[in-house]
């Protein structure tokens, strides 16, 4: 079961994935036409900014097993794909009553027009995991489009061990006094958030 | 815990403002920037280029995505170059407000002009000496016009080295030689950098470095330096004057005015215009009781240090001084004018009024100024003004608090003459030690670091450390709201510095006026040089710029380094992406150009770094000094920010 996952201590904060969200989730599939759709596409990935400037954190659904949103759906809308172990909406079958945000964990779902609804009006939108992406094999296009690895998309375990052996390296530097493996530019880079926070009077 | 507003600014002023605009849901520069937020780290950290269309590109920071843009470019490439066009931009801005100058001046010794003469012979004939041209005998408008002609020339092609590089001490302009970035042409030096960082030209980052060094020096020497002393000729070398400062200096009974941007020309003739009996008289009919003229940014600070108009504040000001409900105009030239102040009037009566053909504002009313009918202008201006007051809602009127006053007006020539005539008085003051150095705190205001608290505890701490503050720009003005800038503030500096400006009746920081007035800066630091016979680089010097947003102040820092002059910055610039520029201008640049840069938010610990400095510069000129390691940072000593 391959899924995304997220480093939000990678993040940059450059909101590439939620255009490219947006873009895979409009009718044309086109960046330069999308921006001029109607409705205009939303992405389903949102980029907040954490504590400081330069922090920040990718967010979106993460597909529970079981769902919260999908447990008090009142019309069922929200249903599990076990193949692909992606959680989707019905939107014919939504009636934008926001249970679903109301019990989600992450805040990750949105209220938007979406055109393939089939009167188009104000539904439920959230990621669809890239259905149609993932269906053809090809990642997700927030994966796709993240220079960072700060959205990474692999069969769980293995991306839980590739983090596993980074969390054991940063163990070990701290017990031995070893660099980190953040490089030193970009701590200094985010030092000077964290420093602005202080100055500013605490974050 | 800090509220919001007090993380905002720390400006009295602006706070009630700041209150305000919450209050009636008006946006300003503080919610866009939180509305930004989180902003691109590739753009931060300067790694992402859009200089050709194979791209856009980035280079991931961590090293394991695409380290390389599509032509190649690595990391130091792209930083260089972005760099190096952020300070093309910055230097082009300053000498294009120095030709705007230069045209008047040569349009005026012509004739041709309304509203503008000649008023510092003096110094138009010394500057003449400096470009050899002879002067005696000759008519004010002769000397004038060959004057400006050389000048022309500083602007072009054909020059080994721009006219004012008389005045760099030889052993830096040796220097300069050496690492071949002796500036030729002031308008030269920009194109040269915007060739070298097309795609393909030049992709060595060090070289393109150098030329950004070289492009900045025709800034600081350059484009800026005709700005200064050709309006120095044409309105007078400032004296020290009194005035006020802060959103206080808007009257409840008068028509106001805001003069705001860069360029004195069109300010001078508002003005003259602004004391047009029937022009006042207009203004009374509409129940006014006259009319008021106050200053923003960096035209108010060419207008304070000539002529004493009060400043209502600096760049983070530009938007609250409308929301005051009492401005009835704002005149704008250009240069940090935000685009928002068209939406923020639209909420009051205030007309924005631009003037500039090379700046228009959706939503302002442009009048196209012309020097050659500049009185005619002025006046349409001000009757525009006047006829607003009566559109004016007096319930929304809310002036916070009263003006604070300070002095102003600290050119070199009134500096020099504060001293007698010599920099001697100054000198001796460095060499025992009771004034350990001198340090020059520039820029601007940005919303990333709470409004003047970088500019005002920097000054604070520098002051009672006997360091002398030059200050410019938004930092005067911030400093002036500070009261750092009248005689009495000698009593928050040092015993040593504290006694001597008491002596002399000035304040411990000295305004030293507008942003191109850096130079100013250049000249002062320069004269000492020369005085004591040594490089700039070896005097006891730092500069600052604590809380810097515009492409103009990376021109500024990089020619202040170029000078020889340590400067801290306050706010990253995007270079962090580059390992190798960072150590090049945090650390390389000491061999190179004898200076380097730091960063450092703090205020606090900036004022350490510097005063370090200073003590390590005194101690290489054998005077008495204090072992640089043993000025503690902040939370070495427990003290908090």
């Amino acid at each position: 079961m391959k899924t995304v996952f997220v480093n939000p201590q990678r993040c940059i904060g450059c909101r590439q994935c939620e255009f490219a969200c947006a873009v895979e989730h409009s009718r044309s599939k086109d960046p330069y036409l999308a921006i001029f759709e109607s409705p205009v596409p939303k992405p389903r990935i949102h980029v907040e900014s954490g504590p400081w400037m330069g922090s920040s954190f990718p967010n979106r659904c993460h597909h529970c097993d079981p769902a919260p949103c999908q447990q008090v759906c009142p019309t069922a809308a929200i249903g599990r794909n076990d193949e692909f172990g992606v959680v989707l909406v019905d939107i014919d079958k939504c009636i934008a009553c926001a249970m679903c945000a109301m019990v989600c964990p992450f805040a990750a779902i949105t209220f938007h027009v979406q055109a393939e609804a089939a009167a188009p009006r104000v539904v439920s939108t959230k990621c669809d995991g890239c259905f149609d992406r993932i269906r053809r094999d090809e990642e997700p296009a927030c994966v796709e489009v993240c220079k960072v690895d700060a959205l990474v998309y692999g069969e769980l375990n293995d991306l839980l061990r590739e983090e596993r052996i980074q969390k054991a390296v940063l163990a070990i530097d701290a017990t031995t006094g070893v660099a980190p493996t953040e490089p030193d530019m970009l701590a200094g880079w985010r030092a000077w958030g964290k420093e602005v926070a202080h100055v500013a009077g605490g974050v | 815990m800090t509220s919001r507003i007090e993380k905002q600014s720390i400006a009295a002023d602006a706070q009630v403002m700041l209150r305000r605009a919450h209050l009636e849901g008006i946006d300003t520069v503080w919610e866009r920037l939180a509305a930004q937020q989180p902003q691109c780290g590739y753009c931060l950290l300067g790694v992402s280029c859009r200089n050709c269309a194979m791209g856009p590109c980035r280079v991931d920071p961590f090293g394991e995505g695409p380290q390389k843009g599509v032509c190649g470019a690595d990391a130091d490439t792209i930083v260089a170059r972005n760099l190096g066009r952020s300070i093309a931009a910055g230097a082009a801005a300053h000498s294009d407000h120095g030709r705007d100058i230069l045209e008047v001046f040569l349009e005026t010794a012509q004739g041709e002009t309304s509203g503008y003469e000649i008023r510092d012979e003096a110094k138009l004939r010394s500057l003449a000496a400096e470009y050899g041209i002879a002067s005696d005998g000759r008519s004010a408008s002769d000397v004038a016009v060959e004057l400006a002609e050389a000048i022309f020339e500083d602007y072009g092609s054909r020059k080994e080295r721009i006219g004012f590089l008389g005045r760099v001490p030889e052993v830096r302009r040796a220097k300069w030689a050496e690492l071949g970035i002796t500036p030729r042409g002031i308008d030269r030096e920009n194109v040269e950098m915007l060739h070298r960082t097309h795609m393909g030209v030049d992709n060595d980052y060090v070289n393109i470095l150098l030329h950004g060094l070289r492009t900045s020096l025709s800034d600081g020497w350059g484009g800026s330096m005709v700005a200064t002393d050709l309006s120095d000729v044409l309105f007078g070398t400032p004296e020290p004057v009194m005035s006020q400062v802060n959103l206080g200096t808007l009257k409840r009974e008068y028509v106001n005015i805001a003069l705001h941007g860069h360029n004195p020309l069109l300010s001078e003739v508002i003005v003259q215009a602004a004391g047009d009996p029937e022009l006042v008289a207009r203004a009374k009919e509409l129940g006014a009781e006259g009319i008021n003229l106050v200053g923003l940014c960096c035209t108010g600070n060419e207008l304070l240090m000539r002529k004493g108009v009060p400043m209502a504040g600096n760049h983070l000001i530009q938007e609250l001084v409308i929301m005051t409900g009492a401005l009835e105009a704002m005149v704008v030239d250009y240069q940090c004018i935000m685009p928002s102040v068209t939406d923020i009037a639209k909420c009051f009566h205030t007309q924005i009024i631009s003037t500039a053909d090379k700046a228009k504002f959706p939503g302002a009313t442009h009048i196209s100024f012309d020097p050659h009918r500049g009185l005619e202008i002025g006046k349409q201006i001000v009757r525009a003004a006047v006829e607003a007051y009566a559109n004016r809602v007096p319930d929304r009127v809310l002036i916070p608090g009263e003006p604070v006053p300070m002095m102003a007006g600290f050119s070199v020539e009134a500096i020099l003459g504060a001293l007698g005539g010599t920099p001697e008085p100054l000198v001796d003051a460095i060499k025992s030690g009771q004034i350990r150095g001198a340090v020059a705190i520039v820029g601007c205001n940005n919303p990333k670091i709470p409004q003047d608290k970088g500019h005002v505890t920097l000054t604070q701490r520098l002051i009672e450390n006997d360091v002398l503050v030059v200050v410019t720009g938004c930092a005067a003005i911030a400093n002036g709201k500070a009261g750092h800038l009248v005689p009495e503030a000698a009593d928050l500096a040092g015993t040593g510095l504290g006694a001597i400006a008491k002596a002399l009746g000035i304040p411990p920081v000295l305004h030293m006026g507008s942003c191109v007035d850096n130079s100013r800066v250049l000249v002062l630091a320069a004269a000492l040089a020369n005085h004591l016979g040594v490089d700039i680089s070896d005097l006891p010097m730092a500069g600052a710029a604590p809380e810097w947003y515009s492409e103009k102040a990376v021109a500024i820092g990089a020619y202040v380094v170029a000078s020889g002059i340590y400067t801290v910055l306050g706010v990253q610039p995007p270079i962090f992406g580059s390992e190798n520029v960072v150590n090049l201008l945090t650390d390389g640049l000491e061999g190179v150009v004898g200076a380097t840069f730091g960063v450092e938010p703090d205020p606090e610990r900036a004022a350490v770094l510097i005063r370090r400095h200073i003590e390590a510069k005194r101690k290489a000129l054998g005077l008495p000094f204090v072992e640089p390691d043993s000025i503690a940072m902040p939370e070495e000593v427990g003290a908090g920010v």
